[in-house]
């Protein structure tokens, strides 16, 4: 860093990841005249040089999640990917049924294509998860119906880091039969396993920058051998089987490709590095008292803690903290007041505390010092505003 | 979000922040945790003036600097159910954004609760 200033530790790597030097420097191994800088569907040498390492790094994704390489597609990242899945299949099978089924707990990039048929004159059943964030398998079922075309379900939720049992719903829309399964898995590489071809998942939705790699770029798993059809969404060249058109960045897809081999070979130990940590900052802030846990601890990634803080106002309490730890808040900063989390609030958490949560994510580079600056910062924050509080703020009395 | 040098400068100290204790006390509060603002002030009077005042507040950075900001501003005013500004004044003083004016009301309304209120 140039600034001079030191910078808050970073404890927000479900919002974004360094891309790992090992990584940059293939990426930088593409980009220049020594490099393999060729259009990858060029039929000349540069082009066939591009092409061979756009190829294995589509290889290496693959292998990384359980794929087939020829079920990945490169996207520009994982909302593109959501998009491309939720409205691929719903054209494609619009006279089939114009009926989805997902959850009130996604993330913006599939919540907002669902609204967005909806307005089209789709029917959208949002599924509401267990207090513990958990969507069961049998409310996917009782959500099914005769014209539901399209599942959208995540894996690794964003904001709480629970695990949903996708094996389990691709089963149930499998037996549906015509109810094809997307599940957006932009958390998952790096935190957790995933067998996309094992799981009977029909789409899956990737992204480089949460697992060390470039932003920028993503892919959409398309199950081939399950027989899914879509309706691409941009045209012009036809590339990736015509399904996303445009100019292979290839040094994106190199930049995925060797981030996801990277994950794939040492996110077991990263993970159980990370568990004790992420324990240690959970010890640390409950001592503080008046604080909630996020999500079902027993099916969460090790990387996310998602806390909530009675007894403290939302924006004091990330003023407060700010200076010292990066982490994301439960409220959306969409205005000049802030909007609490839609993700919390499914959950049961009143508005309050729901503005008044943190999530603390965690990653390759977080160390136990980290952890402890963190409690300390929280702490500090905690017993200063709710000495301003006062014992007892819940008189009206105007 | 970024904050005014005076509005950082008052959420950060905040050094009229607490309670009273003894006899004299008027207290008054307005607002409620579940709205998302709630600030109580503490006045003591010596002479029909101001003498002491302490507030709480469960609120934004804005509603604690403003509430910090009047508790210092009216020591050794006349007691007058009225702030030591206009709350138009306070948010152009204090940079709060036009969605905010609904928290500074609150300040106004704990304010004017807490110099009606009868003599203890």
């Amino acid at each position: 860093m140039t600034s001079g200033r030191e910078l808050p530790v970073y404890l927000d790597y479900a919002a974004t990841t360094p891309v790992d030097e090992r990584v940059a420097a293939r990426m930088a191994d593409c980009l220049t005249r020594d490099g393999r800088f060729g259009n990858p569907s060029s039929v000349h040498a540069h082009g066939t040089a591009a092409h061979e390492w756009v190829e294995a790094a589509r290889a290496e994704v693959a292998a990384a999640v359980g794929a087939e390489a020829r079920d990945v597609v490169w996207t520009s990242g994982a909302t593109e990917a959501n998009n491309l899945a939720i409205f691929g299949v719903a054209n494609h099978y619009a006279d089939a049924g114009r009926h989805i089924v997902t959850a009130r707990t996604e993330h913006k990039a599939v919540l907002d294509p669902c609204q967005e048929l909806a307005r089209r004159g789709w029917r959208v059943t949002y599924l509401k998860p267990t207090r513990g964030g958990v969507i069961e398998p049998e409310q996917v079922a009782a959500a099914l119906e005769p014209d539901t075309v399209l599942v959208s379900l995540m894996h690794v939720n964003n904001e709480i880091g629970v695990v949903q049992d996708i094996a389990a719903i691709a089963r149930i829309c499998t037996a549906h039969g015509g109810a094809r399964l997307h599940v957006d898995a932009a958390q998952s590489v790096g935190k957790c396993a995933l067998q996309f071809a094992a799981s009977g998942v029909d789409l899956m939705s990737l992204s480089a920058h949460k697992a060390y790699g470039p932003k920028g770029v993503g892919a959409l798993l398309v199950a081939r051998n399950r027989g899914v059809q879509l309706r691409p969404l941009m045209f012009g060249g036809g590339q990736e089987r015509n399904l996303r058109s445009g100019t292979v960045a290839t040094h994106q897809a190199v930049g995925m490709g060797a981030a996801f081999a990277l994950a794939a070979q040492v996110w077991a130990a990263e993970s159980a590095r990370l568990e004790p940590l992420r324990d240690r900052l959970w010890a640390g802030l409950a001592a503080q008292g008046g604080v909630l846990r996020n999500g079902a601890a027993s099916v969460s990634v090790a990387q996310v803690l998602n806390v909530s803080f009675e007894g403290v106002e939302g924006e004091s309490l990330l003023a407060q903290i700010e200076s010292r730890i990066a982490v994301s808040t439960g409220s959306a900063c969409s205005s000049a007041v802030r909007e609490p989390s839609y993700v919390l609030r499914a959950l049961g958490r009143d508005e309050r505390l729901a503005e008044s949560s943190l999530r603390f994510s965690l990653g390759r580079f977080s160390t136990e010092a980290d952890i402890d600056v963190a409690v300390a910062t929280v702490a500090q924050a905690l017993k200063r505003l709710r000495r301003i509080a006062g014992a007892g703020p819940c008189v009206t009395a105007n | 979000m970024r904050y005014s040098e005076l509005t950082w400068r008052h959420f950060s100290a905040a050094s009229a922040a607490g309670e009273l204790t003894g006899a004299g006390v008027r207290r008054g509060a307005a607002g409620s945790v579940a709205q998302g603002t709630w600030v109580q002030f503490e006045v003591r009077l010596a002479a029909a003036r101001i003498d002491t005042v302490r507030f709480r507040a469960f609120g934004c950075p804005h509603v604690i600097a403003v509430a910090d900001w009047v508790a210092q501003a009216a020591v050794g005013r006349a007691a007058a159910a009225v702030l030591p500004e206009a709350v138009q004044a306070l948010r152009e003083r204090f940079d709060v954004p036009v969605e905010k004016l609904g928290r500074l009301l609150i300040v106004e309304d704990a304010w004017i609760a807490t110099i009606s209120s009868p003599d203890p």
